[in-house]
């Protein structure tokens, strides 16, 4: 892995007016290994003003509460070596040509982009230096930094960022070779516990989302569409609803029909005031009854399992999941003759650029996407709700808000798939386990009869994983973990039941066999911290799980109590191995919050679905963990040199199935359906 | 449409709004105070959590036509500086994520500690029912009212 910058870097002098610093790159600096790599075009991530002395820092992608605008910053400011308690996080628009991919997704903004940000921080602290020395007419060499002030020993000179910036513009670029990252030992602010950017913001009410935004002469709509997809809709009457005081307009557009009004009630109150025809579509006899059928029509031979050894079957069902984020789908958009500007929380600022451009036929230069927070993201916040409100807003030739009630947000959601998985395994007669077999079946997934990559880490020799999706139109889309979240959960169920087959503690088996060293030293902290194996009361039991993706490794154990036909969490301990920690504060809250998604899901939360429409389409139906019933979460994080780890997705997938065995522990029966309910326990 | 005057943050505020819209949408869209958030519109996130007369209400739930000479207070008005001790807990123990819901929240807390300054475990849950945090940040919640009640986390 290179650390140092390439020559093709380069320096541009802010707004052509000779006022500031900033940098900016044509490469793909340290991105080797991006998945999202395209290639990065100029960007400045730092800025100094020479005025104010005001550091800038650029964050590209989108902060949706997994902590991305402290943690890039951090990373630059480190090499900067910045006063962090007085830089300034500017974040982005929307612009690929600019900042490269801005996907914020896939746990891959840290692990993609870590070296390239310290990069910059380090190649502008090379310059500031060189202004210095230059200045003072002394060696660079003998120049040190330190919280935004340059400093040389020998005679005392002191500069501030601010006072070099006009200087350092002028100064090359470094070569490679002149640029170095710290060594760990020398943080002063990576690994250290930082308190969130946003944070004061957030607690006075001042920070942005997008449904916050307001401008000129801006109208709000609401939309009346039809569900489920395929059906139609044809408006009977709009008389009613343009009697609503507030009600400006009822407008036929390119996804339904827009009621426009000076706010957001009446609004809503508009568009549910409109007297709909409805013609019914082929989704209207679905239910989850007949897309489980569906799901088990795809299952296909399972490998042979061995002879002479003890053979395990199992499967497992998934519901739907809503991704129910917390800011419900808003989008503004101004269109003009000529040019276009939104308004929205997005995890894709840039493919939204490109896509409007293409909706309106317009440059992509022509487009501004402006990026607020993001009240929650959990994969939902693509852009299709930012197409509806560009096309408002170019039928009425206003600026537009259109709002989403939570029914709306429900109903127009692209769910985490339903799944059905069916396992097969074998353990040998000494209990090793030596076969396995995986079926993973989903709704309108995108999988035909396909082999899957088998998750492979308990080094079974036989193992095979074949995934398939049945032919149901109710958008899916990406959810916490994507695929992980019930390919996880079936297989550490799953290997759990070999355990037991074996004849083994699902602890033991799970280090005897796992083959990755930092997932097993996770297992063994989990259960060290978590005091595996001491008695519990009665009625209460342990369960664990583990999981290795997005470059970090995690364990959980969950402690539960089954009283009264009630299912109460009592702790939950993990451990996490996400290499190279940039903010332990961060860290945990993931995964404490992914803990959260996971106990939720596994106990509480799903979406079912009844005349193609889901059933639970607003808080008091769709159940979420709360004060009340969430435990303490008790985050052990490891201590590691290694590349850092994703964090936004990774902490949930282990949680639901150390609960389904916690919930083995303490009835000796196996969940075989989520979310867990007891009654289909005894059932069994 | 009708003349409402309502007392929000210590302001006296003049609009005009049918007498059913809801107190969330008058401050949000009418006011600009957009501190509130819409999350459900059913009284059950507990996103647009103002004080009324010192008590948490979901103002979703509030026809602006009932709200008189009440004092409303928003997340906008608990300090002018973030001093509030609530405030300063929130970003020392880092408690937001996304943060949508977290106005809400601390109004809850606001009116929880006005009534008990050192509150139990139970009074906790009891005054955060009906809150939901998409994010998961009920630990840091709930180790954050410690901190501003001056008790240990």
């Amino acid at each position: 892995m290179r650390s140092a910058i390439t020559r093709r870097s380069f320096l541009k002098i802010v707004g052509g007016m000779g006022a500031g610093f900033a940098l900016g790159s044509f490469s793909s600096m340290g991105c080797a290994k991006a998945k999202v790599a395209k290639s990065f075009s100029p960007n400045a991530f730092v800025q100094i003003n020479p005025t104010n002395g005001l550091v800038s820092l650029t964050v590209t992608k989108s902060e949706m509460g997994q902590g991305v605008r402290t943690a890039c910053a951090m990373l630059i400011a480190e090499e900067l070596d910045a006063d962090w308690n007085s830089i300034k996080v500017v974040q982005a628009p929307g612009d690929g040509k600019v900042y490269g991919s801005q996907e914020t997704g896939g746990s891959s903004s840290i692990r993609t982009m870590h070296l390239q940000l310290r990069q910059m921080g380090a190649t502008a602290r090379h310059m500031l230096i060189a202004a210095a020395a230059k200045q003072w007419e002394v060696d660079p060499l003998e120049c040190t930094t330190e919280s935004g002030i340059v400093h040389h020993r020998d005679s005392d000179k002191k500069a501030t960022y601010g006072e070099l910036a006009s200087l350092a513009a002028t100064m090359p670029l470094p070569v490679p070779s002149q640029l170095f990252l710290k060594s760990k030992s020398k943080f002063k602010i990576l690994g250290k516990r930082t308190h969130r950017v946003d944070n004061p913001d957030v607690v006075n009410g001042s920070a942005v989302y997008g449904i916050d935004v307001q401008v000129n002469d801006m109208v709000y709509a609401a939309l009346a569409r039809p569900h489920p997809n395929g059906s139609k809709i044809e408006v009977l009457s709009e008389t009613e609803a343009r009697s609503i005081p507030g009600v400006i307009d009822v407008v036929k557009v390119a996804y339904g029909f827009a009621v426009i009004a000076s706010n957001t009630w009446a609004a809503f109150k508009g568009r549910d005031a409109l007297k709909l025809a409805r013609v019914g579509g082929p989704l209207d006899d679905l239910s989850t009854a007949k897309i489980l059928d569906a799901l088990k029509a795809q299952l296909s031979a399972h490998l042979e399992m061995p002879p002479n050894a003890k053979k395990i079957e199992a499967t497992y069902e998934f519901p739907y999941l809503a991704h129910l984020c917390m800011e419900p789908l808003n989008a503004v958009a101004n269109v003009l003759a000529d040019r276009c500007e939104v308004w929205s929380g997005t995890q894709n600022p840039d493919s939204v650029q490109t896509a409007v451009a293409k909706q309106l036929h317009m440059p992509v230069s022509a487009v501004t996407v402006h990026a607020p927070l993001l009240g929650g993201g959990f994969g939902r916040r693509g852009g299709d709700y930012i197409a509806k409100a560009v096309d408002i807003s170019k039928t009425i030739q206003r600026p537009v808000k259109l709002m989403w009630t939570r029914e709306d947000d429900i109903l127009d959601d692209a769910f985490r798939p339903m799944g059905f998985h069916s396992l097969r395994g074998a353990v040998d007669t000494t209990g090793v386990p030596v076969a396995w077999s995986h079926q993973a079946i989903e709704a309108g997934g995108r999988h035909k009869n396909e082999e899957g990559n088998p998750i492979a880490y308990y080094g079974i020799k036989d193992v095979h994983m074949r995934r398939s999706s049945a032919d149901i139109a109710i958008p899916v889309g990406s959810w916490r973990s994507t695929e992980f979240s019930t390919l996880i959960a079936a297989t550490e169920c799953f290997f759990d039941e070999m355990a037991h087959a074996a004849g083994k503690d699902p602890y033991e088996y799970r280090i005897a066999h796992v083959k990755l060293p930092r997932l097993k030293t996770v297992l063994e902290t989990a259960v060290q911290k978590a005091g595996w194996g001491t008695a519990l009361p009665n009625g209460s039991g342990r369960g664990i799980a583990c999981f290795s993706g997005y470059g970090t490794f995690i364990a959980h154990i969950v402690e539960l109590s089954v009283n009264g036909g009630n299912i109460k969490i009592d702790r939950v301990v993990c451990a996490v191995d996400c290499g190279m920690v940039v903010n332990p504060s961060g860290v945990e809250a993931l995964m404490q919050g992914a803990c959260c998604d996971g106990l939720s899901t596994a106990l509480v939360n799903e979406v079912t679905i009844a005349k193609g429409l889901p059933v639970q389409t607003n808080f008091d139906t769709q159940k979420w963990m709360t004060m009340r019933t969430m435990p303490k979460v008790d985050v052990t994080i490891i201590d590691s040199n290694e590349e850092p780890g994703g964090m936004g997705e990774s902490g949930y997938p282990s949680v639901s199935p150390a609960v389904a065995n916690a919930v083995f522990a303490v009835t000796g029966k196996r969940v075989r359906k989520f979310p867990i309910r007891l009654q289909d326990l005894a059932s069994q | 449409m009708a003349a409402h005057e309502i007392a929000v943050n210590g302001v006296s505020r003049k609009i005009e709004a049918e007498p059913e819209m809801p107190l969330l949408w008058v401050l949000r869209d009418l006011l600009h105070l957009t501190g509130p958030k819409f999350g459900c519109g059913i009284g059950m996130c507990g996103a647009c959590t103002v004080l009324i007369d010192g008590t948490d209400q979901r103002s979703c739930q509030v026809p602006i036509s009932t709200v008189g000479s009440k004092k409303v207070v928003t997340i906008e008005g608990l300090s002018n500086d973030n001093s509030h001790p609530l405030q300063r807990a929130w970003i020392e123990h880092d408690v937001p994520q996304c943060g949508y819901c977290q106005a809400g929240q601390i109004m809850s807390a606001a009116a929880l500690l006005a009534r008990v300054p050192n509150p139990t475990d139970a009074e906790i849950n009891e005054a955060f029912q009906a809150h939901i945090c998409r994010c998961g940040t009920y630990q840091r919640i709930r180790e954050a009212i410690r901190i501003a009640a001056g008790a240990k986390p």
